[in-house]
């Protein structure tokens, strides 16, 4: 398994300008390459409006591309029937950002995290027993417990929603995962465990990893290889360590000397106490 | 005398399950040229502390159990709306976390500074410069002028064409900008920032922070700046106070607090931040830190 991205472009097209008047495009993508190897962890920096989303619905195949491919495992997505696409599905998760807005206030933890498995059905083959079971194992795999499987989602935290909308993306043993800025919401403490959590999930499972942040701490911890974003273009990518420590675009350099680190004496204005 | 000195603020919430106590006995002094971060998690009252200086928070459902706020010797818990107002804006100014929602979006920008320029203008005609007795008329020319002025102070380029358009307009680093001069205009001794670049790009982050700092450099105003960001608080704070349920459990001066912790509970949270050279495995969380034996 493996995905590649190959000269992706996107362009959205703008409102009229007036009754006979031209539309604006706007190129959200422009010739986009690059490449996740299987097991792996690669990372996409950027920041807001850069084009990191669009680029992530667009391997969802969830907005149809202006041109170029989108190959996984060898397989054109963009180019499969409906149905297949669906099966295709199964295998490529996402958690999403807001862990208040993504979980369905009116639907239990248990009915949440089987709700893949219900779509997957054709897929996973399960019972609904089986189903409840599989959702107990999910839960404990991402430490929550199996008391927790009749509550709401307004009765947990941050960290222990994000949880849930883990385990609600590896319900069906997906290959690929897609991370939306899984932890932007949460408090650092709570991010350091999530991030935990996540290292611990692709040991065990061999999970690939696409993670989206503009936290190039973030970055550095979970991914081994990164592609930094800017206007749509990808501007550096390579192995991390390569990046962070010899960045060769100034867009990288000003990305990393922005960064706050919490060493006081690292900082650009540091005044005499 | 301090600028501003809070003793054992004790704070209480109502609601329907009963009264709980929010803030318990928060002591902090802050002085002229000093940037106070206030760290802490969600929940752990950093906000209320700020909101609680400038007289924000309702009362009922908040109950002061006990305690003190005194702003240049004044006590804020004892005075009155009315004397607030002449406070707030002028002397103490507030910068909120989020610019989309704390802008009105019917009004132009340069309507919403001159209003606040106004205020500040007609409690001290001295801000816009001008003497006492001003006609209304000069008052409002004034004011538009410091209108432009602080906007091109806060790097908006072209602010003469730019103070006619809407919020909506603007990016959010921009409406950022815009929320640190209306703070700015009434020329306040004491800026309250809660989370004044959460909602930002680190590299539009960055120009924010030099932008509270060179105001603090020139102006010598004292500044509480409430985040949960220790990168930010290290970068540019001179003191810092870390909260947990409630409590401060450590405040100092940030070399103090940041590179040699008292408390545990700070060692644990600067272990939870990913740096540009933390290795894999490295991040430790609260680990086996359980809230009760913190609190």
């Amino acid at each position: 398994m493996s995905l590649v991205v190959e000269n992706v472009s996107k362009v959205f097209t703008g409102p009229r300008r007036g009754l006979f008047g031209g539309r604006e495009d706007f190129t959200a993508l422009d010739n986009v390459s690059l490449e996740v190897k299987k097991g792996g962890s690669f990372g996409l920096v950027g920041e807001s409006g850069s084009g990191k989303t669009t680029l992530t619905r667009c391997i969802l195949r969830l907005e149809p591309l202006t041109s170029g491919r989108i190959l996984f495992d060898g397989v054109d997505m963009h180019g499969l029937p409906p149905a297949e696409m669906r099966r295709l599905r199964s295998r490529l998760q996402i958690v999403f950002q807001d862990p208040y807005a993504s979980l369905d206030p009116r639907m239990t933890i248990h009915d949440i995290v089987e709700e893949p498995l219900v779509i997957h059905q054709e897929v996973v083959k399960m019972s609904g027993s089986q189903r409840t079971e599989r959702v107990a194992e999910l839960l404990l795999q991402v430490g929550l417990t199996t008391e927790h499987l009749f509550r709401y989602p307004h009765e947990f935290s941050g960290g222990q929603r994000q949880r849930i909308g883990i385990a609600r993306a590896l319900a069906v043993r997906p290959e690929f995962v897609i991370l939306d800025e899984p932890t932007s919401a949460l408090d650092v403490s709570v991010q350091a465990d999530v991030l935990n959590l996540l290292h611990r999930l692709q040991e065990e499972l061999g999970l690939t990893y696409f993670f989206i942040s503009h936290d190039l701490g973030v970055i550095r911890y979970i991914c081994d290889e990164v592609a930094v974003i800017y206007r749509g273009k990808l501007v550096e990518q390579g192995a991390v360590a390569d990046i962070f420590d010899r960045p060769q675009s100034d867009y990288t350099r000003m990305l990393l000397s922005a960064m706050p680190d919490p060493d006081p004496d690292l900082s650009p204005f540091r005044r005499p106490v | 005398m301090a600028l501003l000195e809070i003793r054992n603020l004790n704070l209480s919430m109502k609601s329907y399950e009963g009264e709980t106590q929010i803030l318990h006995g928060i002591d902090l002094k802050i002085e002229r040229g000093e940037i106070w971060g206030m760290v802490g998690e969600t929940g752990s009252g950093k906000s209320l502390t700020g909101l609680s200086i400038s007289q924000l928070i309702p009362t009922p459902p908040g109950r002061y159990l006990a305690g003190s706020i005194e702003f240049e010797g004044r006590d804020l818990l004892k005075t009155t709306e009315r004397e607030m107002r002449a406070l707030r804006g002028r002397h103490i100014g507030m910068i909120f976390q989020d610019p989309t929602t704390n802008l009105n979006p019917v009004f132009r920008v340069g309507t919403q500074l001159v209003d606040v320029a106004l205020h500040a203008g007609n409690a001290d005609p001295t801000v816009l410069g001008l003497g006492a007795g001003a006609s209304r008329r000069t008052l409002r020319q004034a004011a538009r002028e410091k209108a432009v002025e602080m906007l091109d102070k806060v790097g908006i380029p072209k602010a003469s064409e730019r103070i006619d358009d809407y919020p909506h307009q603007f990016s959010g680093g921009m409406r950022q900008r815009v929320l640190i001069a209306l703070a700015m205009i009434g020329k306040p001794d004491l800026l309250i920032a809660d989370e004044p670049t959460t909602a930002l790009d680190v590299s539009v982050q960055a120009q924010i922070l030099r932008l509270i700092y060179d105001l603090v450099t020139e102006r010598s105003i004292g500044v509480l700046l409430i985040t949960h960001n220790l990168g930010v608080v290290a970068q540019i704070c001179s003191h810092v106070a870390v909260m947990f349920r409630g409590r401060i459990l450590e405040s100092g001066t940030v070399a103090d607090v940041l590179k040699r912790p008292s408390h545990a509970y700070t060692q644990a949270l600067l272990n939870s931040v990913p740096t540009t050279h933390t290795r894999r495995g490295e991040l430790k969380g609260l680990g086996g830190l359980s809230p009760e034996s913190l609190a």
